[in-house]
């Protein structure tokens, strides 16, 4: 086990090197000068713009601003942002909003998920296992944009139920809102895997024999058909959590929290290459971390990897 | 073989007595195609100490038959249109769902064909034969794991103690319906219904585990229900034997004389098509066309149209079970007083052979 986690880990590190390299020169391919576009139309000195430049060394070739970038990360020496903000302060404040943000939006992603797929399962063709298939197609058609900007005209301008935006409310006041976005949007795909998982188990073969040994029908059920029939969900589940920083960049943008993906997207914008490295990374290790986490999960529960 | 059983099992069985008999049977399907009978009126019994063989091609209706009167069987789309079977008097279909899992899985157990998949994959193999002790015996849990690991043993799987601990997927395919049938066997059933249990085993294996069968089958008078395509099981363990066509019993003979003797056509047909040093330069003779499926079952006697002696009235009716010998009866018009000289009156049963 220990020994499958470690060569897992090691196995990212040239992957997570090149996909935040890959980010970076993306940045860095974009046109214009950050420095004199954050100075606007303001006339900057050049020996100022030149020392500005060293401090983030944009006077430096790609590999070797990559490699600094690179290097203050590992060092834990994080630096400022252009406009003089403490990135280390910076993550401290921010890692919560999204962390808060995900944990609601799953919450209300699994429990829906969760309920509807399991009762489409066991009723198949049923009104709700055809309702699921409606919200399906519904989820499918509707974009995110769509559904967030009608959510917050709707809930938090006209009905004033939510916070339109920010997070004066707190928690989870203020994360109500998008959170429940997200799950709309996300727990119609877990729950078809759930719905099918269940359809697949309750027909093979070794629930016949659990029958055929008289055992009831809870039995059977806890012991033998959910077992079985939660596995695929463990793996959908992983890749989804994996998912929640680039969805973070867009719903924190749109409610304005203040979490790590709308950093992301203000570090775009203002082509910061060392703040987009930084965040790529840490998205790159939480997505690599939660894998292993399912991969081990995956291993406890499913005697069939374990040995495979 | 001292397993102490409560109730119902200490009684202890009679050779000869009749375990479980099926009358009319008949099984219907609800599909988009319409209503299909699968099985129809379809009657057997078993004694104890007795191996009976249900003998078909895939499709014939010999799993769903048992499966339905063991309430086993998807309902809907199954449906039970008529019949009994059942246990030492009780009827099992008219039972409630508790009452009968009081004796499916207990008194009448099932071996299936498949035992990769008809094993629970993440649930250790001890764990599986446990259940039973723990469901229907309410031992407690390392009291059913050792027994469990006490009938690995019975099936003589090397290592009981250490393999209680294995999953499914770690045994092979002959050790891993030894499984099946120590748990099928775990609580001394009265009646063992084997589901093609061997077919997807090579020959030897095959041969060990019928074997096995037929051992623990003596040790207590056990009634055997053996499901098979393959007629050589049937010449190995059988005494009686079904044979089963479109939904329909054609034929039912001691195994025996089926063997020597068949009447039936079809019967004839699958013994015509069994490969000997006999035919050696020869083509395999097979019977022409394929079993029909159930949308298309030819009306009157199924098996007209592939039957070397079909005649205009055989299209009139579905022929009935008519007897041609003594204990033995064969759905052919065209066979009704034609009975090759057998008169042997019972099967090895009687003769004193179990």
């Amino acid at each position: 086990m220990i020994r499958f986690a470690l060569r897992r880990i090691l196995a990212a590190i040239p992957i997570g090197l090149l996909v935040t390299l890959g980010v970076f020169a993306l940045v860095f391919a974009m046109p214009g000068d950050p420095l004199r576009e954050l100075a606007g139309d303001k006339p900057v000195p050049p020996s100022v713009l030149a020392a500005e430049r060293a401090q983030f060394h944009l006077d430096r070739p790609l590999l070797v601003q990559y490699g600094l970038y690179l290097k203050d990360i590992v060092t834990g020496h994080f630096g400022e942002t252009f406009d003089g903000r403490d990135i280390g302060e910076q993550l401290r404040l921010r890692i919560p909003v999204t962390v808060k943000l995900a944990l609601l939006a799953n919450a209300f992603q699994f429990t829906a998920g969760m309920l509807f797929g399991s009762y489409a399962g066991f009723r198949r063709n049923g009104a709700v296992d055809r309702l699921l298939m409606l919200a399906t197609l519904f989820v499918l058609a509707v974009p995110f944009l769509v559904l967030a900007f009608a959510a917050q005209y709707l809930f938090g301008v006209q009905l004033k139920w939510f916070p339109v935006s920010g997070t004066a409310d707190g928690f989870p006041m203020s994360y109500l809102l998008p959170a429940m976005v997200i799950g709309l949007l996300s727990f119609a795909g877990l729950a078809r895997v759930l719905r099918t998982s269940i359809v697949e188990t309750v027909n093979s073969d070794f629930v016949k024999t659990a029958r055929a040994k008289g055992i009831g029908e809870q039995r059977v059920l806890w012991r033998h058909i959910l077992p079985n029939a939660l596995l695929p969900v463990i793996t959908f589940i992983g890749i989804d959590l994996a998912g929640i920083f680039a969805g973070a960049v867009l719903t924190e943008s749109i409610f304005n929290l203040p979490g790590l993906g709308q950093f992301l997207f203000q570090a775009i914008q203002l082509k910061e290459g060392g703040v987009v490295v930084l965040l790529s990374t840490l998205a790159f290790i939480s997505f690599i971390v939660i894998n292993l986490i399912v991969d081990l999960l995956y291993g406890v529960l499913d005697p069939r990897v374990r040995s495979g | 073989m001292t397993i102490d059983l409560d109730g119902r099992g200490t009684r202890s069985l009679t050779p000869g007595e009749v375990l479980l008999e099926v009358e009319n049977l008949s099984v219907d399907f609800d599909t988009r195609h319409g209503r299909l009978r699968a099985v129809d009126g379809v009657s057997w019994r078993v004694r104890a100490g007795e191996t009976l063989a249900i003998l078909g091609e895939s499709g014939s209706g010999k799993s769903v038959s048992v499966q339905a009167l063991t309430g086993i069987l998807e309902m809907p789309p199954g449906r039970i249109v008529s019949g009994t079977a059942r246990y030492r008097g009780d009827d099992l279909i008219a039972m409630e769902a508790r009452s009968r899992r009081r004796v499916v899985g207990d008194r009448i157990t099932m071996v299936f064909q498949d035992s990769l998949s008809a094993l629970n994959p993440v649930q250790t193999v001890g764990r599986q034969i446990a259940e039973c002790f723990e469901v229907h015996r309410g031992l407690s849990r390392r009291e059913a794991m050792r027994r469990a690991a006490e009938m690995l043993d019975r099936v003589r799987i090397p290592a009981a103690r250490q393999r209680v601990k294995d999953y499914p997927h770690e045994f092979s395919g002959g050790m891993r319906q030894r499984v099946m049938l120590a748990m099928a066997l775990a609580l001394d059933p009265d009646v063992l219904i084997a589901d093609e249990p061997t077919t997807a085993l090579d020959v030897t294996v095959q041969a060990q585990v019928l074997e096995l069968i037929a051992d623990l089958q003596t040790d207590r008078q056990m009634g055997v229900v053996l499901i098979t395509h393959d007629i050589g099981v049937v010449a190995d363990v059988a005494d009686t034997v079904v044979v089963m066509y479109a939904g329909h019993v054609v034929e039912r003979a001691a195994a025996r004389e089926l063997l020597d003797h068949p009447v039936h056509p079809y019967t004839e047909g699958l013994l015509g098509s069994i490969p000997s040093a006999d035919l050696k330069g020869h083509d395999l003779p097979t019977i022409p066309g394929t079993p029909p499926s159930l949308r298309t079952v030819p009306s009157g006697c199924a098996f007209r149209t592939r039957c070397p002696l079909t005649v205009a009235e055989c299209a009139s009716a579905v022929p009935p079970l008519i007897p041609v010998g003594p204990g033995r009866e064969t759905a052919c018009i065209r066979r009704t007083s034609e009975v090759p000289g057998v008169t042997i009156p019972h099967s090895r049963l009687a003769a004193g052979g179990a």
